[in-house]
C-alpha cells in the first residue's frame, strides 16, 4: 500500500464538484480553506461555485464545519477504517456484511449513497484531518482512505490531502524527504539515515529516555508531551530556538529568541497541497532568525574534531 | 510616522498558507491586517519586533548569542544521540540547517508529523 494521488489547491479550486471533510473542522481549523480553495470559489470547470459542489462532512460530532456541509454523516468513534474498507467494497461492487455496517453509526443506505455520488463526481477529493489520522487506526487510516481515492480512479478523477496544521510542517516533510529520503522520524546516529516511527518518534526517544541532548526547534513540547517525555528533557541538556521564552524554554539549558517566521524572517514555507510559497515579512526584528542561528551552532559543531568519518555531501552549499 | 504596507504577505499559522494578506506595520508591530481570518490576524498581532525577551539565556541566567551559540555546539557535540525536533515553524531553509546539523551530530531528526 503506498502512493497518495493528490493534485494542487488551485486543481481542486477550478475543478472539483464533489468535496468529502473527513475527521476535520476546516470552518474553525483551517477558516479560509471553503472561501479561498474549495467550496465558494467560481472556477474554470465549476463556474457557479457553492452551486456547482456538494460538500460532505464525515464526523464523530457536528462541529461548526456541518452548517457548511450538504451532507453531515455523524460516525462512531474509531470506525474510520472500518467505514472506509465497506466504501471501498460498495465502489467495487462486492457484496457487504450489513450487520457489521450497523456498528459504524451510519446505515447501509447512507454508505451506498455516498459510495454512488463519489462514483458519479466529475472530480472528486477527500480532505482527511486528524480525526482520522490520529485516532484508532492512525496511519492505516490515512492508507485506506488513500487507497479509496486511489482505486475511484478507474470510475472519475478522485484525489487526496492531508489537512495539515502548522504552517510549515509540510515543509518539513518535504525538506526531509528530498535530503534524507524519509518525511520524518530519521536516525542520523551510524551517519546515514534511517526511518522508524515508534524507534525513532519523538514521543517515544523521550518517554523512553533514549536521547541525551535535544534541539527544539519552534516547538513547545514542554507544554504538549506527556509528562515523562517532559520530566526527559528537564534531564537532559536542552536547547530552545523560539520566538518567544516557552514552557520548554524554562526547562532548558539554553534558550535563544529568534525572529518570527514570515513577520520578521524570510524564506519560504510550503503549503499542504506541497506548493512552496515565499514569506514577505513586514518586520525588521532586532534578533537573528532561526537559520542563521542553527547554521552558526552548526558551524560551532564542525569545528570540533569528528566523531565518525564526515561525510560532506548533506552541508547546504550556500 | 507612515506605515509599511507589505502586499501578498503569506500568513503560516496553519497549513492554507494564505499568500494574499496585506499587512500595514509601524516600526515595531503590525497594526492592521486585511484578508486575513481571525487566526491569522490573531497570529500576525500576536509577534512584534520589540525586544521583550533577553537574546539568550544559559541555565536560566541572560546571556550573550555567541555564548548560548558555543554552550549549544557543546552540548550537541558531547551527546551520544542528540534529538533534533519541531521543524514546523520554522522555514525550509532552516529546516535545511537543522537536517545538516543533526547528521553532523549524528543525531536523530523529527517533526510534528510523528505525533
Ligand atoms: S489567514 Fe487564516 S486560513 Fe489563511 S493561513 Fe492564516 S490562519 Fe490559515
Amino acid at each position: 500500500m503506498g502512493g497518495k494521488v493528490t493534485c494542487t489547491l488551485g486543481e481542486i479550486k477550478n475543478r472539483a464538484d464533489f468535496i468529502v471533510y473527513w475527521g476535520g473542522n476546516p470552518a474553525e481549523c483551517h477558516p479560509r480553506h471553503f472561501t479561498k480553495y474549495t467550496l465558494t470559489q467560481k472556477g474554470k470547470f465549476v463556474p457557479n461555485g457553492r452551486k456547482d459542489r456538494t460538500m460532505v462532512l464525515v464526523d464523530i460530532r457536528e462541529t461548526p464545519s456541518a452548517r457548511a456541509a450538504d451532507i453531515f454523516l455523524q460516525i462512531k468513534p474509531g470506525k474510520d477504517f472500518e467505514i472506509l474498507t465497506t466504501l471501498r467494497a460498495l465502489v467495487k461492487g462486492h457484496r457487504v456484511n450489513e450487520a457489521s455496517v450497523a456498528e459504524t453509526g451510519l446505515s447501509i443506505e447512507q454508505l451506498r449513497d455516498l459510495a454512488d455520488r463519489m462514483k458519479q463526481a466529475r472530480f472528486g477529493v477527500i480532505f482527511f484531518g486528524m480525526g482520522l489520522s490520529m485516532t484508532r487506526g492512525k496511519h492505516m487510516n490515512s492508507a485506506a482512505v488513500l487507497m479509496l481515492a486511489a482505486e475511484l480512479n478507474a470510475f472519475t478523477k478522485f484525489v487526496t490531502m492531508p489537512m495539515r496544521g502548522h504552517g510549515n510542517v509540510t515543509g518539513s516533510d518535504m525538506v526531509m524527504r528530498w535530503s534524507t529520503g524519509y518525511p520524518f522520524g530519521v536516525s542520523l546516529c551510524r551517519g546515514y539515515p534511517r526511518f522508524n516511527p515508534g524507534e525513532f518518534s519523538t514521543v517515544d526517544l523521550l518517554v523512553r529516555g533514549d536521547v541525551d541532548a535535544a534541539l527544539v526547534l519552534g516547538a513547545d513540547p514542554g507544554a504538549t508531551m506527556p509528562q515523562p517525555g517532559i520530566d526527559h528533557l528537564a534531564r537532559i541538556p536542552t536547547i530552545v530556538l523560539d520566538p518567544k521564552v516557552t514552557h520548554t524554554s524554562r526547562l532548558a539549558r539554553v534558550h535563544i529568541t529568534t525572529a518570527a517566521t514570515g513577520i520578521s524572517a524570510p524564506g519560504t514555507v510550503y503549503r499542504m497541497d506541497e506548493i512552496p510559497l515565499p514569506l514577505r515579512p513586514a518586520l525588521v526584528s532586532p534578533y537573528p532568525t532561526d537559520e542563521e542561528v542553527i547554521r552558526r551552532i552548526r558551524e560551532a559543531v564542525a569545528k570540533k574534531p569528528a566523531w565518525a568519518q564526515r561525510p560532506a555531501a548533506m552541508a547546504p552549499t550556500n | 510616522m507612515s506605515l509599511n504596507i507589505v502586499q501578498h504577505a503569506t500568513c503560516t499559522f496553519c497549513g492554507c498558507v494564505c499568500d494574499d494578506i496585506e499587512l500595514h506595520a509601524d516600526a515595531e508591530k503590525i497594526v492592521k491586517t486585511k484578508h486575513a481570518c481571525s487566526l491569522g490576524e490573531a497570529w500576525f498581532r500576536n509577534h512584534t519586533a520589540e525586544r521583550l525577551y533577553p537574546e539568550a539565556l544559559v541555565d536560566g541566567q541572560p546571556a550573550t548569542l555567541d555564548t548560548a551559540i558555543d554552550t549549544a555546539a557543546d552540548h550537541l557535540y558531547k551527546a551520544h544521540m542528540p534529538l533534533v525536533y519541531g521543524l514546523s515553524n520554522i522555514t525550509c531553509e532552516a529546516q535545511r540547517e537543522a537536517i545538516s546539523l543533526a547528521e553532523l551530530a549524528g543525531g536523530v531528526i523529527d517533526s510534528h508529523t510523528s505525533l
